[in-house]
Protein backbone atom coordinates (compact mmCIF):
# COMPACT_ATOMS: atom_id res chain seq x y z
CA UNK A 1 0.00 0.00 0.00
CA UNK A 2 1.50 4.02 -0.36
CA UNK A 3 0.06 7.14 0.89
CA UNK A 4 -0.10 10.20 -0.50
CA UNK A 5 -0.70 13.33 0.78
CA UNK A 6 -3.28 15.62 -2.13
CA UNK A 7 -1.39 18.83 -1.72
CA UNK A 8 -3.86 21.22 -3.11
CA UNK A 9 -6.21 19.47 -0.49
CA UNK A 10 -4.20 20.29 2.45
CA UNK A 11 -4.32 22.96 4.70
CA UNK A 12 -2.07 22.52 7.12
CA UNK A 13 -3.95 20.78 10.06
CA UNK A 14 -1.15 18.53 10.91
CA UNK A 15 -3.14 15.45 11.99
CA UNK A 16 -1.32 13.26 9.70
CA UNK A 17 2.03 13.68 11.21
CA UNK A 18 0.62 13.12 14.97
CA UNK A 19 -1.44 10.29 14.36
CA UNK A 20 0.76 8.32 11.98
CA UNK A 21 4.42 10.12 12.56
CA UNK A 22 6.00 7.06 11.40
CA UNK A 23 4.74 8.22 7.99
CA UNK A 24 4.54 11.54 8.29
CA UNK A 25 6.35 14.89 8.91
CA UNK A 26 5.47 17.91 9.39
CA UNK A 27 7.17 20.76 7.14
CA UNK A 28 8.69 24.34 8.02
CA UNK A 29 5.45 26.10 7.39
CA UNK A 30 3.22 22.81 10.05
CA UNK A 31 2.02 20.98 6.85
CA UNK A 32 2.34 17.04 6.45
CA UNK A 33 4.82 15.49 4.30
CA UNK A 34 5.47 12.20 3.52
CA UNK A 35 8.23 10.09 4.74
CA UNK A 36 10.46 8.39 2.29
CA UNK A 37 8.30 7.00 -1.06
CA UNK A 38 5.28 6.72 0.61
CA UNK A 39 5.41 2.70 1.36
CA UNK A 40 2.61 1.47 4.02
CA UNK A 41 4.36 -1.92 5.65
CA UNK A 42 1.64 -3.98 7.17
CA UNK A 43 2.37 -3.17 10.63
CA UNK A 44 1.63 0.56 9.47
CA UNK A 45 -1.38 0.24 7.49
CA UNK A 46 -3.88 0.58 10.98
CA UNK A 47 -2.41 3.67 11.88
CA UNK A 48 -2.32 5.14 7.74
CA UNK A 49 -6.25 4.19 7.90
CA UNK A 50 -6.48 6.17 10.88
CA UNK A 51 -4.13 9.32 9.21
CA UNK A 52 -6.72 8.89 6.53
CA UNK A 53 -9.73 9.10 8.84
CA UNK A 54 -8.13 12.15 10.83
CA UNK A 55 -8.00 14.56 8.01
CA UNK A 56 -10.32 16.69 7.73
CA UNK A 57 -9.85 18.07 4.13
CA UNK A 58 -9.73 14.28 3.22
CA UNK A 59 -6.33 15.25 1.18
CA UNK A 60 -4.74 11.90 2.62
CA UNK A 61 -4.94 9.29 0.29
CA UNK A 62 -3.98 5.63 0.66
CA UNK A 63 -3.87 3.61 -2.54
CA UNK A 64 -3.30 -0.51 -2.47
CA UNK B 1 -28.65 15.97 1.52
CA UNK B 2 -32.32 16.49 1.49
CA UNK B 3 -34.90 19.12 1.30
CA UNK B 4 -35.61 21.71 3.45
CA UNK B 5 -39.12 21.62 4.66
CA UNK B 6 -39.00 22.65 8.36
CA UNK B 7 -40.30 26.25 8.56
CA UNK B 8 -37.69 28.43 9.82
CA UNK B 9 -39.32 31.53 10.96
CA UNK B 10 -39.28 30.84 14.30
CA UNK B 11 -35.75 30.18 14.07
CA UNK B 12 -33.73 32.41 16.73
CA UNK B 13 -29.80 31.46 17.78
CA UNK B 14 -30.50 33.44 20.58
CA UNK B 15 -33.64 30.38 22.03
CA UNK B 16 -30.85 27.36 21.02
CA UNK B 17 -30.98 26.24 24.42
CA UNK B 18 -27.32 25.96 24.86
CA UNK B 19 -26.74 26.96 28.41
CA UNK B 20 -25.85 23.56 30.47
CA UNK B 21 -26.46 20.94 27.39
CA UNK B 22 -24.75 22.10 24.03
CA UNK B 23 -26.31 18.59 22.68
CA UNK B 24 -29.44 19.78 22.88
CA UNK B 25 -28.19 23.44 21.99
CA UNK B 26 -26.64 22.55 18.46
CA UNK B 27 -29.74 19.58 17.76
CA UNK B 28 -31.73 22.59 18.23
CA UNK B 29 -30.05 24.68 15.17
CA UNK B 30 -29.76 20.80 13.06
CA UNK B 31 -32.99 20.76 12.99
CA UNK B 32 -34.02 23.84 10.72
CA UNK B 33 -32.25 21.24 8.35
CA UNK B 34 -28.55 21.66 6.75
CA UNK B 35 -28.95 24.82 4.81
CA UNK B 36 -31.78 27.35 6.01
CA UNK B 37 -32.52 31.25 6.29
CA UNK B 38 -33.45 32.76 9.74
CA UNK B 39 -32.64 35.16 12.51
CA UNK B 40 -30.95 37.26 9.88
CA UNK B 41 -28.90 35.01 8.20
CA UNK B 42 -28.61 31.50 6.46
CA UNK B 43 -26.70 28.56 8.09
CA UNK B 44 -24.78 25.55 7.09
CA UNK B 45 -25.72 22.65 9.87
CA UNK B 46 -23.89 19.77 7.74
CA UNK B 47 -20.47 18.31 7.71
CA UNK B 48 -20.96 18.12 4.15
CA UNK B 49 -22.16 21.79 3.80
CA UNK B 50 -20.14 23.57 6.12
CA UNK B 51 -16.82 21.53 4.23
CA UNK B 52 -18.40 22.81 0.94
CA UNK B 53 -17.96 26.40 1.95
CA UNK B 54 -14.76 25.83 3.32
CA UNK B 55 -13.11 24.73 0.37
CA UNK B 56 -15.01 27.28 -2.21
CA UNK B 57 -13.31 30.74 -0.99
CA UNK B 58 -14.48 32.09 -4.22
CA UNK B 59 -17.73 31.17 -3.47
CA UNK B 60 -17.81 32.25 0.22
CA UNK B 61 -15.89 35.25 1.15
CA UNK B 62 -14.11 36.26 4.29
CA UNK B 63 -13.91 39.81 3.09
CA UNK B 64 -16.38 41.41 4.20
CA UNK B 65 -17.77 38.99 6.87
CA UNK B 66 -16.02 40.49 10.28
CA UNK B 67 -17.04 43.77 9.63
CA UNK B 68 -19.32 43.16 13.15
CA UNK B 69 -16.14 43.01 15.09
CA UNK B 70 -15.90 46.96 13.73
CA UNK B 71 -11.50 46.65 13.07
CA UNK B 72 -10.80 50.39 11.80
CA UNK B 73 -7.45 47.87 10.34
CA UNK B 74 -7.28 45.30 8.01
CA UNK B 75 -7.80 41.76 9.91
CA UNK B 76 -4.91 39.77 8.76
CA UNK B 77 -5.63 37.09 7.79
CA UNK B 78 -8.80 35.93 8.92
CA UNK B 79 -10.91 38.65 6.88
CA UNK B 80 -9.04 38.22 3.68
CA UNK B 81 -9.81 35.78 0.06
CA UNK B 82 -7.13 34.88 -2.41
CA UNK B 83 -4.92 35.33 -3.83
CA UNK B 84 -3.82 38.20 -0.92
CA UNK B 85 -4.55 35.54 1.65
CA UNK B 86 -1.85 33.59 0.51
CA UNK B 87 0.98 35.45 0.68
CA UNK B 88 -0.04 36.02 4.51
CA UNK B 89 -0.35 32.54 4.98
CA UNK B 90 3.01 32.09 3.54
CA UNK B 91 4.62 34.43 5.86
CA UNK B 92 2.52 33.66 8.88
CA UNK B 93 2.36 29.59 8.82
CA UNK B 94 6.13 28.77 9.71
CA UNK B 95 5.77 31.32 12.89
CA UNK B 96 3.16 29.10 14.12
CA UNK B 97 4.69 25.80 12.69
CA UNK B 98 5.26 22.42 15.62
CA UNK B 99 8.69 23.26 15.15
CA UNK B 100 8.84 26.96 16.67
CA UNK B 101 6.22 25.79 19.02
CA UNK B 102 8.62 22.92 20.37
CA UNK B 103 11.07 25.97 21.64
CA UNK B 104 8.47 27.40 23.87
CA UNK B 105 7.28 24.43 25.41
CA UNK B 106 9.79 24.27 28.62
CA UNK B 107 8.94 28.26 29.06
CA UNK B 108 5.33 27.38 29.03
CA UNK B 109 5.39 24.42 31.27
CA UNK B 110 7.68 26.77 33.86
CA UNK B 111 4.48 29.79 33.34
CA UNK B 112 1.73 27.37 33.73
CA UNK B 113 3.91 25.85 37.09
CA UNK B 114 3.38 29.12 38.57
CA UNK B 115 0.24 29.65 37.73
CA UNK B 116 -0.91 26.27 39.55
CA UNK B 117 0.98 25.99 42.11
CA UNK B 118 -0.85 29.65 43.56
CA UNK B 119 -3.47 27.47 44.43
CA UNK B 120 -2.64 24.19 45.06
CA UNK B 121 -2.93 25.05 49.24
CA UNK B 122 -6.09 26.08 49.04
CA UNK B 123 -8.00 23.23 47.74
CA UNK B 124 -10.05 24.82 45.74
CA UNK B 125 -9.78 27.23 42.44
CA UNK B 126 -11.48 28.69 39.97
CA UNK B 127 -10.48 27.33 36.77
CA UNK B 128 -11.34 30.67 34.44
CA UNK B 129 -10.16 32.86 36.82
CA UNK B 130 -7.75 31.39 38.35
CA UNK B 131 -5.57 29.78 35.41
CA UNK B 132 -7.52 29.58 32.00
CA UNK B 133 -8.52 33.27 32.07
CA UNK B 134 -4.15 34.03 32.41
CA UNK B 135 -2.21 31.87 30.79
CA UNK B 136 -3.21 31.82 26.89
CA UNK B 137 -2.60 36.11 27.63
CA UNK B 138 1.45 34.97 28.59
CA UNK B 139 1.40 32.69 26.26
CA UNK B 140 0.73 35.76 22.90
CA UNK B 141 3.09 37.74 25.22
CA UNK B 142 6.06 35.30 24.98
CA UNK B 143 4.76 34.87 21.69
CA UNK B 144 5.37 38.12 20.67
CA UNK B 145 8.43 39.18 23.46
CA UNK B 146 6.65 41.28 25.45
CA UNK B 147 6.49 41.38 28.94
CA UNK B 148 4.81 39.31 31.35
CA UNK B 149 3.78 41.86 33.45
CA UNK B 150 1.52 43.58 30.72
CA UNK B 151 -0.78 41.08 31.29
CA UNK B 152 -3.81 42.19 33.00
CA UNK B 153 -3.88 45.08 31.37
CA UNK B 154 -4.15 43.45 27.94
CA UNK B 155 -6.84 40.91 29.32
CA UNK B 156 -8.78 44.04 30.11
CA UNK B 157 -8.85 45.18 26.99
CA UNK B 158 -9.10 41.99 25.28
CA UNK B 159 -12.24 40.96 27.14
CA UNK B 160 -13.91 44.21 26.87
CA UNK B 161 -13.44 44.13 22.97
CA UNK B 162 -14.70 40.62 22.93
CA UNK B 163 -17.72 40.84 25.42
CA UNK B 164 -18.95 44.02 23.51
CA UNK B 165 -18.20 43.56 19.70
CA UNK B 166 -18.60 40.66 17.69
CA UNK B 167 -21.75 38.78 16.93
CA UNK B 168 -24.15 39.88 19.33
CA UNK B 169 -22.89 43.79 18.12
CA UNK B 170 -25.54 45.36 16.02
CA UNK B 171 -24.25 48.74 15.26
CA UNK B 172 -20.49 49.98 16.31
CA UNK B 173 -20.02 51.18 19.89
CA UNK B 174 -18.41 54.31 20.95
CA UNK B 175 -17.09 52.61 24.25
CA UNK B 176 -15.73 49.35 22.18
CA UNK B 177 -13.60 51.95 19.54
CA UNK B 178 -12.11 53.83 22.71
CA UNK B 179 -10.65 50.45 24.28
CA UNK B 180 -9.53 48.98 21.14
CA UNK B 181 -7.44 52.90 20.41
CA UNK B 182 -6.08 51.60 23.42
CA UNK B 183 -4.82 48.47 23.00
CA UNK B 184 -3.90 49.82 19.37
CA UNK B 185 -2.23 52.33 21.16
CA UNK B 186 -0.13 50.14 23.27
CA UNK B 187 0.41 47.44 20.60
CA UNK B 188 2.02 50.59 18.15
CA UNK B 189 3.85 51.38 21.39
CA UNK B 190 4.93 47.22 21.43
CA UNK B 191 5.73 47.49 17.65
CA UNK B 192 8.41 50.68 17.86
CA UNK B 193 10.21 49.35 20.73
CA UNK B 194 10.79 45.87 18.73
CA UNK B 195 11.97 47.97 15.99
CA UNK B 196 14.39 49.51 17.97
CA UNK B 197 15.82 46.45 20.01
CA UNK B 198 14.19 42.93 17.65
CA UNK B 199 14.49 39.85 19.57
CA UNK B 200 13.68 36.40 18.44
CA UNK B 201 10.11 36.73 18.62
CA UNK B 202 7.52 36.81 16.12
CA UNK B 203 6.80 40.35 16.36
CA UNK B 204 10.59 40.77 15.30
CA UNK B 205 10.46 38.49 12.65
CA UNK B 206 7.38 40.65 10.62
CA UNK B 207 9.28 43.23 11.91
CA UNK B 208 12.27 42.69 9.49
CA UNK B 209 10.88 41.10 6.93
CA UNK B 210 12.03 43.62 3.88
CA UNK B 211 11.63 44.83 0.13
CA UNK B 212 8.28 43.66 -1.28
CA UNK B 213 7.41 41.60 1.65
CA UNK B 214 7.60 44.05 4.27
CA UNK B 215 4.45 44.71 5.86
CA UNK B 216 2.95 48.27 6.80
CA UNK B 217 2.31 49.52 9.87
CA UNK B 218 -1.81 49.29 9.63
CA UNK B 219 -1.08 45.53 8.42
CA UNK B 220 1.08 45.03 11.72
CA UNK B 221 -1.65 46.29 13.78
CA UNK B 222 -4.13 44.70 12.05
CA UNK B 223 -2.30 41.17 12.69
CA UNK B 224 -1.85 41.86 16.54
CA UNK B 225 -5.38 42.84 16.73
CA UNK B 226 -6.86 39.70 15.28
CA UNK B 227 -4.36 37.51 17.11
CA UNK B 228 -5.71 39.60 20.58
CA UNK B 229 -9.61 38.65 19.82
CA UNK B 230 -9.00 35.00 18.28
CA UNK B 231 -6.05 33.50 19.89
CA UNK B 232 -6.83 34.20 24.12
CA UNK B 233 -10.71 33.90 25.15
CA UNK B 234 -10.72 30.71 22.65
CA UNK B 235 -8.00 29.25 24.51
CA UNK B 236 -9.48 30.07 27.65
CA UNK B 237 -12.80 28.41 26.86
CA UNK B 238 -11.28 25.89 25.87
CA UNK B 239 -9.06 24.82 28.67
CA UNK B 240 -12.55 25.52 30.89
CA UNK B 241 -14.28 22.93 28.46
CA UNK B 242 -11.82 20.34 29.14
CA UNK B 243 -11.26 20.34 32.88
CA UNK B 244 -15.26 20.80 33.09
CA UNK B 245 -15.57 17.38 31.10
CA UNK B 246 -12.82 16.19 33.34
CA UNK B 247 -14.06 16.93 36.10
CA UNK B 248 -17.69 15.50 35.72
CA UNK B 249 -16.62 12.08 34.62
CA UNK B 250 -14.54 10.13 37.00
CA UNK B 251 -13.84 7.41 34.87
CA UNK B 252 -13.03 9.29 32.20
CA UNK B 253 -10.39 11.81 34.56
CA UNK B 254 -8.82 8.32 35.78
CA UNK B 255 -7.89 7.08 32.56
CA UNK B 256 -6.28 10.06 31.05
CA UNK B 257 -4.78 10.84 34.10
CA UNK B 258 -3.18 7.48 34.19
CA UNK B 259 -2.22 7.25 30.95
CA UNK B 260 -0.71 10.82 29.50
CA UNK B 261 -0.76 9.64 26.32
CA UNK B 262 -4.54 9.73 26.03
CA UNK B 263 -4.71 14.02 26.98
CA UNK B 264 -4.07 14.65 23.10
CA UNK B 265 -6.97 12.34 21.60
CA UNK B 266 -8.93 14.20 24.76
CA UNK B 267 -8.77 17.12 23.18
CA UNK B 268 -9.86 16.18 19.72
CA UNK B 269 -12.75 15.01 21.04
CA UNK B 270 -13.41 18.19 23.46
CA UNK B 271 -12.47 20.53 20.54
CA UNK B 272 -15.15 18.72 18.09
CA UNK B 273 -17.69 18.64 20.64
CA UNK B 274 -17.32 22.29 22.25
CA UNK B 275 -15.45 24.36 19.62
CA UNK B 276 -14.82 27.41 20.83
CA UNK B 277 -15.60 29.29 18.00
CA UNK B 278 -18.75 27.70 16.87
CA UNK B 279 -20.06 29.68 13.95
CA UNK B 280 -17.51 31.20 11.65
CA UNK B 281 -18.99 33.90 9.15
CA UNK B 282 -18.78 33.96 5.21
CA UNK B 283 -20.45 36.06 2.66
CA UNK B 284 -22.04 34.94 -0.77
CA UNK B 285 -20.05 36.01 -4.17
CA UNK B 286 -22.78 34.78 -6.03
CA UNK B 287 -25.82 32.92 -6.04
CA UNK B 288 -24.92 29.53 -4.76
CA UNK B 289 -26.45 26.18 -4.44
CA UNK B 290 -25.86 24.14 -1.80
CA UNK B 291 -27.83 20.89 -0.66
CA UNK B 292 -29.64 21.62 -3.34
CA UNK B 293 -31.22 25.23 -2.05
CA UNK B 294 -29.65 28.07 -3.82
CA UNK B 295 -28.54 30.98 -1.82
CA UNK B 296 -28.70 34.57 -3.10
CA UNK B 297 -24.85 36.56 -3.60
CA UNK B 298 -24.48 38.87 -1.12
CA UNK B 299 -26.03 36.99 2.13
CA UNK B 300 -24.58 36.55 5.30
CA UNK B 301 -23.90 32.64 5.76
CA UNK B 302 -23.14 31.43 9.10
CA UNK B 303 -21.30 27.85 9.14
CA UNK B 304 -21.88 26.18 12.13
CA UNK B 305 -19.10 24.28 12.49
CA UNK B 306 -20.08 22.87 15.72
CA UNK B 307 -23.18 21.28 14.45
CA UNK B 308 -20.92 19.77 11.47
CA UNK B 309 -18.77 18.27 14.47
CA UNK B 310 -21.97 16.23 15.66
CA UNK B 311 -23.20 15.01 12.08
CA UNK B 312 -24.31 12.21 12.52
CA UNK B 313 -23.56 11.40 8.86
CA UNK B 314 -19.98 12.03 9.21
CA UNK B 315 -19.78 10.74 13.32
CA UNK B 316 -20.78 7.76 14.91
CA UNK B 317 -21.76 8.20 18.81
CA UNK B 318 -21.48 12.02 17.59
CA UNK B 319 -22.23 13.35 20.84
CA UNK B 320 -20.22 11.75 22.90
CA UNK B 321 -16.58 11.86 23.85
CA UNK B 322 -14.69 8.63 22.35
CA UNK B 323 -11.24 8.81 23.32
CA UNK B 324 -10.45 5.31 20.67
CA UNK B 325 -12.51 7.38 18.35
CA UNK B 326 -10.22 10.89 18.12
CA UNK B 327 -8.56 10.79 14.68
CA UNK B 328 -12.01 11.48 12.97
CA UNK B 329 -11.00 15.17 11.30
CA UNK B 330 -13.41 18.04 12.59
CA UNK B 331 -13.98 21.15 11.79
CA UNK B 332 -13.55 22.17 15.47
CA UNK B 333 -10.18 24.75 13.32
CA UNK B 334 -12.72 25.46 10.85
CA UNK B 335 -11.07 24.25 7.36
CA UNK B 336 -10.01 25.06 4.24
CA UNK B 337 -7.76 27.84 3.39
CA UNK B 338 -9.02 29.83 6.80
CA UNK B 339 -7.84 26.56 9.15
CA UNK B 340 -6.78 28.61 12.71
CA UNK B 341 -3.88 29.86 11.89
CA UNK B 342 -2.61 29.03 15.90
CA UNK B 343 -3.96 25.69 16.02
CA UNK B 344 -0.54 24.03 16.31
CA UNK B 345 0.08 26.33 19.33
CA UNK B 346 -3.42 25.71 20.72
CA UNK B 347 -3.22 22.21 20.48
CA UNK B 348 -0.12 22.62 22.57
CA UNK B 349 -1.09 24.96 25.38
CA UNK B 350 -4.23 22.77 26.05
CA UNK B 351 -2.17 19.35 26.16
CA UNK B 352 0.56 21.70 28.39
CA UNK B 353 -2.31 23.09 30.35
CA UNK B 354 -3.97 19.50 31.17
CA UNK B 355 -0.58 17.91 31.64
CA UNK B 356 0.89 19.48 34.00
CA UNK B 357 -2.54 20.43 36.35
CA UNK B 358 -2.58 16.67 36.62
CA UNK B 359 0.78 17.05 37.78
CA UNK B 360 -0.34 18.57 40.84
CA UNK B 361 -3.76 18.14 40.91
CA UNK B 362 -4.99 14.77 39.54
CA UNK B 363 -8.37 14.03 41.58
CA UNK B 364 -10.73 16.87 41.24
CA UNK B 365 -14.50 17.47 41.23
CA UNK B 366 -16.71 20.14 40.76
CA UNK B 367 -17.58 22.16 43.74
CA UNK B 368 -20.87 20.91 45.50
CA UNK B 369 -23.86 22.57 43.70
CA UNK B 370 -22.07 24.00 41.13
CA UNK B 371 -23.95 24.00 37.91
CA UNK B 372 -21.40 25.15 34.85
CA UNK B 373 -23.18 27.52 32.30
CA UNK B 374 -21.63 29.11 29.53
CA UNK B 375 -22.65 32.16 28.07
CA UNK B 376 -25.24 32.17 25.29
CA UNK B 377 -25.34 33.70 22.73
CA UNK B 378 -21.97 34.57 22.65
CA UNK B 379 -19.06 34.67 19.86
CA UNK B 380 -16.98 32.33 22.14
CA UNK B 381 -18.67 29.83 23.40
CA UNK B 382 -17.46 29.78 27.32
CA UNK B 383 -17.91 28.76 30.56
CA UNK B 384 -18.62 31.72 32.77
CA UNK B 385 -16.57 29.67 35.98
CA UNK B 386 -15.68 26.22 36.75
CA UNK B 387 -15.35 26.18 40.12
CA UNK B 388 -13.36 23.00 41.32
CA UNK B 389 -12.19 21.22 44.39
CA UNK B 390 -9.55 18.91 45.57
CA UNK B 391 -7.22 17.77 47.95
CA UNK B 392 -4.80 21.01 49.25
CA UNK B 393 -1.12 20.28 49.11
CA UNK B 394 1.96 22.19 50.22
CA UNK B 395 2.90 25.07 47.56
CA UNK B 396 6.14 23.67 46.01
Amino acid sequence: MKVTIAAERCTGHGRCYNIAPVLFSDDERGFGDITGAGDVAGEHEEVARAAVAGCPEHAVVLNS
Amino acid sequence: MGDSTVETSSFRLQDAPMTRDRTAGWAYVRGYGEVFEGDGAWYLTSADAVQYAQQHPELFSSARAFDSLGSPLPLIPIAMDPPDHVGYRRVLDPMLAPRVINAMEGELRRQLGVLIDAFVERGSCDVVADFARLYPTQVFLTLFGLPLEDRDQFIEWAEFIIEHAGVAATEPNEQVAAVSGQLFGYLQQCVEAKRRSPGPDMLSRILALRGESAWSNEEILGLCFLLTLAGLDTVTAEIGFLLFHLAKDVDLRRRVVGDPALVSPLIEEVVRLEPPAPIQPRVTTTDVDVAGIEIPSGQLVNLVVAAANRDPARFSSPNTIDLDASDRGHFGFGGGIHRCLGSHLARRELRLAVEEFHRRIPDYELAEHADPEVVWPSGTLHLKELPLVFTARPKP
